[in-house]
């Protein structure tokens, strides 16, 4: 077990303590957890079929075609068409689906015609189709999946690396602090959508949309690390100069500890304050470059796409944009209320207001 | 009081000041180019050549095409504003030149200039007199004889005359203009202009295509007056001049609100206002144009009455925004109709770049033919409003192929065709792969952000016969270059027609638009060819026998041989199976207010968009009468019209 010090574990009851942050805690990892097992959720793929005696679990298999289970074609078995047939025939075969049957691709119209549906438990539509009678639960989950990790990936290679290197220039100051801020100067005026432009030109598009969300975030995090060197470098300097910082190294503290140990939890205040912003920089980012055709490629699901489909059919169909404004705020609110909840929880000043 | 004074005074002897100043550097800079056009007139007489009516052939047939209907409702008032909308400011009020082929420009030229005569719209070739008020044909030499209107003048008052021709010609192969296109075009398509008089003059055709009258009688004059300054800067000298023009409707000092919207006022005096195909169409008097970037704007502002029109083309905006049971509609203060019209088709669809990979592959391409599922598009996305195109050239009349048909969806055929060419197995994602593990995928390149749900349809079909379309929307320009550059695997494209006779092959399937020397003199591939870039073949169709057939059809002079090649040719290119067919709208819809008035008929045969020939007329009483109805919660009949008198079953 990880054994942790006293100090900590103070904070984390601290954090305990403090209720909005920590109930949004939960919520976030419960959301997170979701989406880990999210294909369990919301898929088009059966759990279970049973089938001549014999048990299939195709969730996470390769593709079943329809002639495993009697059908009369070579392609994906259509489970929900195959529920209904086995429900028809009254053998003892029988599928079990998941609670949202759809997968965020697939185009399923109750009458035929692709147009935006309202909200119906009737057909497990449970926030409605959208323009192309995709299922907005199912595109909303996996779009939200996306930004979702997305943007934690980012805010934390960001994070370490703004802090790190800040941290740096400022408690060493000198010689080195000249350097990378002509450094940072320079690197933050390389155009950075052009660098995105550039580089997926030569990706080649064979390449998986896995592979193109990892592209993407490293170039995001080479060009967005800057910003936050500049507020870890002053305040640094800042708390280098005070008391316990010479105290520390009089006890003999390396610098690293210093930096990590004793700076650090006092400028956490200024940090975290930014975090909101900076997931949604990151998911408003993720979002306008897939406008731009440099993002994701169609059909992957995601916010942006969904938004911008709702606010241009926002008199016809504003169970769109509903849905999607609604997942954002909800995402943000949680961010925020964490971070809040960190900040007074991590302050060694207890007594410090929030305002 | 007094200082006031002073200080107005202080103002005036200042504007003098630099009047005084302003004039002299003016006057310098002023140009007169009368000498160097007659120079040049001069040093290519070939091209241009001076008679006298004596020299006139006495045996020509002169036609006036004064027998064919008239055009417009002779219902149609004149008079009231028209609102209207436009996504971008004009970057330029030149009609050639950079930026001048924007949206705005069938404002400036296509919609309201008149040539020496237009294709009458309800016929097959016939033309009604605009400039001209008679010509005459002659078919060996490829020369159209015009006498022009004695009354035609440009919007200033200057006449109308052979000299403006005469120039158009030296305009338009000038280099000040910066347009290579225009240059090119008539460098390379006339041998001759001859004046004969000030309203006498004939002009001659390099090569006698049998629509050779049409690319002559459409000639459009420029006036030579405006243009004296004519040079090096041309391109800024005249970015924000209005051009006289020979139609009806001009720019006023004064209407043009910089990045917020233009205005076109009615010349009251127009010189064709009372001539049998123009009186009765211009009806409205002020088209006020505000830039609004934002469609789903665009429509909120219609739904508002301040734009009196908005095209519903789109199966969104037709059943889903504005249905038939919208209250402006149900009440009747709003109007729709849908006109089926006859002209060639863009022809929209999936162009595979056969020099790529697996699409080098005949039964790869016709496998993927029955893979793309434009028939769930059709009847699901576009709700079966449109309908499927059969070849590259349809709407051609008897120059489109009678009876090729598109290949339908059909998923055991497709999966015949790709085991033929040893795609035979599935891998675990359900696309097949070949013995060296090679998946069937390819990626589909488009610009059109509005249809990018199409692709997404396709995409998931095409899954279930094994193949994988990947989709890459990118910006407009960016897809089009990748296009041009053949970086494309496959390329969803339209190429843009006008009304013409005959279908065009030579862009975009002969092999000089594919490879450099593409083929050896006997005919083998050349095996060091290079692909070309920069052209419209699509697909890199490259093939011996074909070129052979388009080299004739280009040559030829005798519509029947070209008829049967054009035949022949689409056969074909059906069979090499590079291009599926995608879908045609063989209509327009449109929603307009009750005071916006169309012919009982609604509109002729070949436009594109009900407002092209200026049809319609705004009555004003009745804009009075709806608004008041309107606030007061009267009512009137709603109207919801098909017009398909030129739907071809």
């Amino acid at each position: 077990m990880l054994a942790l010090n006293p100090e900590t574990l103070k904070k984390l009851r601290r954090f305990r303590q403090i209720k909005r942050g920590y109930y949004s805690f939960l919520a976030l990892m419960f959301l997170v957890f979701l989406f880990v097992i999210g294909e369990l959720l919301i898929n088009n793929r059966a759990l279970i079929v049973s089938y001549e005696g014999e048990l299939y679990f195709p969730t996470y298999t390769a593709f079943h075609p329809g002639t495993d289970f009697g059908l009369p074609y070579s392609y994906e078995t259509n489970y929900r068409e195959l529920k209904a047939r086995f429900a028809e025939q009254g053998s003892d075969n029988w599928v079990l689906l998941p609670l949202v049957p759809y997968s965020a691709n697939e185009n399923h119209s109750t009458t035929g015609i692709f147009r935006p549906e309202p909200p119906s438990p009737e057909y497990q539509h449970y926030l409605g189709t959208d323009t192309t009678s995709r299922d907005i639960l199912a595109r909303l989950f996996y779009g939200t999946r996306t930004a979702l990790f997305f943007a934690i990936a980012f805010t934390a290679a960001v994070y370490f690396i703004g802090i790190a290197i800040g941290a740096a220039m400022g408690y060493f100051g000198g010689m080195f602090d000249l350097l990378f801020q002509r450094v940072i100067e320079i690197w933050s005026n390389v155009p950075f959508l052009y660098m995105v432009i550039i580089i997926f030109s030569v990706i080649p598009d064979t390449f998986s949309i896995f592979f193109r969300i990892m592209v993407l975030l490293s170039v995001m995090v080479l060009f967005s690390w800057t910003s936050m060197t500049y507020f870890m470098r002053t305040e640094t300097y800042k708390q280098k100069a005070r008391d316990y910082v010479a105290s520390a190294r009089i006890i003999g503290a390396s610098n690293t500890r210093i930096i990590f140990r004793h700076i650090l939890p006092n400028v956490l205040a200024t940090l975290v304050t930014f975090m909101p912003f900076t997931v949604i920089a990151a998911i408003t980012a993720i979002t306008a470059l897939d406008f731009l055709g440099f993002g994701l490629p169609p059909p992957t699901p995601s916010l942006g796409e969904l938004l911008k489909q709702g606010t241009s059919n926002l008199r016809t169909a504003p169970w769109i944009v509903m849905s999607a404004f609604g997942t954002l705020v909800v995402l943000l609110t949680l961010v925020t209320f964490i971070g809040e909840a960190i900040r007074e929880s991590f302050d060694p000043k207890k007594f410090t207001v929030y305002k | 009081m007094s200082r006031l004074w002073r200080t107005g005074l202080a103002g005036v002897v200042l504007a003098g000041f630099l009047t005084a100043c302003g004039g002299g550097s003016e006057e310098a800079q002023v140009r007169d180019n009368t000498q160097e056009v007659l120079d040049y007139y001069a040093a290519h007489p070939e091209l241009f050549q001076f008679r006298t009516p004596a020299d006139l052939p006495a045996d020509l047939a002169w036609e006036d095409g004064m027998d064919l209907p008239d055009l417009g409702s002779p219902d149609a008032q004149k008079g009231g504003t028209q609102y209207g909308s436009i996504p971008d400011y004009p970057r330029t009020l030149r009609t050639v030149g950079p930026d001048s082929n924007g949206a705005f420009r069938p404002w400036l030229l296509d919609d309201v200039t008149l040539p020496l005569a237009h294709l009458h719209p309800d016929r097959e070739f016939e033309f009604y007199p605009a400039l001209a008020t008679e010509w005459a044909v002659d078919e060996d030499t490829a020369t159209v004889y015009a006498r022009l209107d004695p009354d035609a003048t440009w919007s200033d008052g200057v006449p109308i005359t052979t000299d403006d021709f005469m120039f158009m010609f030296f305009f338009h192969r000038s280099e000040y203009i910066v347009a290579p296109w225009y240059n090119n075009y008539y460098d390379t398509t006339f041998s001759n202009i001859t004046k004969y008089d000030d309203h006498t003059l004939s002009v001659t055709m390099k090569t006698n295509k049998p629509d050779f009258r049409y690319h002559i009688l459409d000639l459009r004059p420029e006036p030579q007056h405006h243009y004296k300054e004519l040079g090096d800067d041309f391109v800024e000298r005249y970015q924000w001049r209005f051009t006289p023009t020979t139609g009806p409707y001009v720019i006023e000092e004064g209407d043009l609100v910089q990045g917020r919207s233009v205005t076109l006022t009615r010349l009251d005096n127009w010189w064709a206002k009372d001539k049998k195909f123009f009186r009765n169409r211009y009806n409205v008097d002020r088209v006020v144009l505000n830039v609004i970037r934002d469609t789903n704007n665009v429509f909120e502002s219609f739904k508002r009455g301040d734009i009196d029109q908005f095209g519903l083309n789109l199966a969104e905006h037709w059943y889903e925004k504005l249905p038939n049971d919208d209250p402006d509609v149900a009440n009747g203060y709003i109007h729709k109709s849908v006109f089926y019209n006859q002209r060639p088709r863009p022809n929209y669809g999936l162009w595979m770049n056969t020099s790529r990979p697996l699409l080098d592959n005949q039964d790869v391409r016709t496998g993927l033919q029955y893979a793309t599922n434009w028939d769930l598009v059709i009847e699901s996305f576009f709700r079966g409003d449109f309908s499927r195109m059969n070849t590259t050239s349809d709407g051609y009349g008897e120059f489109s192929h009678p009876d090729l048909r598109a290949r339908p969806f059909d998923i055991d055929m497709a999966q015949q065709h790709f085991a033929a060419a040893g795609f035979a197995n599935r891998g675990p994602d359900g696309i097949l792969v070949n013995e060296q593990g090679q998946r069937l995928a390819f990626t589909i390149t488009t610009g059109y952000e509005s249809l990018r749900d199409i692709l997404t349809i396709l995409r998931e079909e095409a899954a279930k016969a094994g193949v994988e379309y990947r989709i890459e929307v990118l910006d407009q320009t960016a897809s089009w270059q990748k296009v041009q550059e053949k970086q494309h695997d496959i390329g969803f494209v339209a190429l843009g027609v006008g009304v013409e006779m005959y279908p065009r092959f030579w862009d975009t399937m002969h092999s000089d638009n594919a490879y450099d020397d593409a083929f050896l003199d006997d005919g083998s591939i050349n095996p060091e060819r290079q692909l070309k870039v920069q052209t419209n073949n699509m697909e890199s169709l490259a093939n011996f026998e074909l070129d052979q057939m388009i080299d004739v059809y280009t040559e030829s002079s005798d519509a029947e041989e070209m008829l049967a090649l054009s035949h022949q040719m689409l056969e074909f290119h059906h069979n090499y199976a590079s291009f599926v067919p995608g879908f045609v709208q063989d209509f327009y819809r449109i929603g307009y207010w009750r005071w916006v008035k169309y012919p009982e008929f609604f509109n002729h045969r070949t436009p594109s968009l009900a407002t092209e020939l200026h049809v319609h007329w705004i009555d004003t009483e009745l804009k009075e009468q709806t608004l008041a109805a309107r606030a007061a919660g009267e009512t009137f009949e709603p109207q919801i019209r098909v017009f398909d008198q030129y739907r071809v079953q």
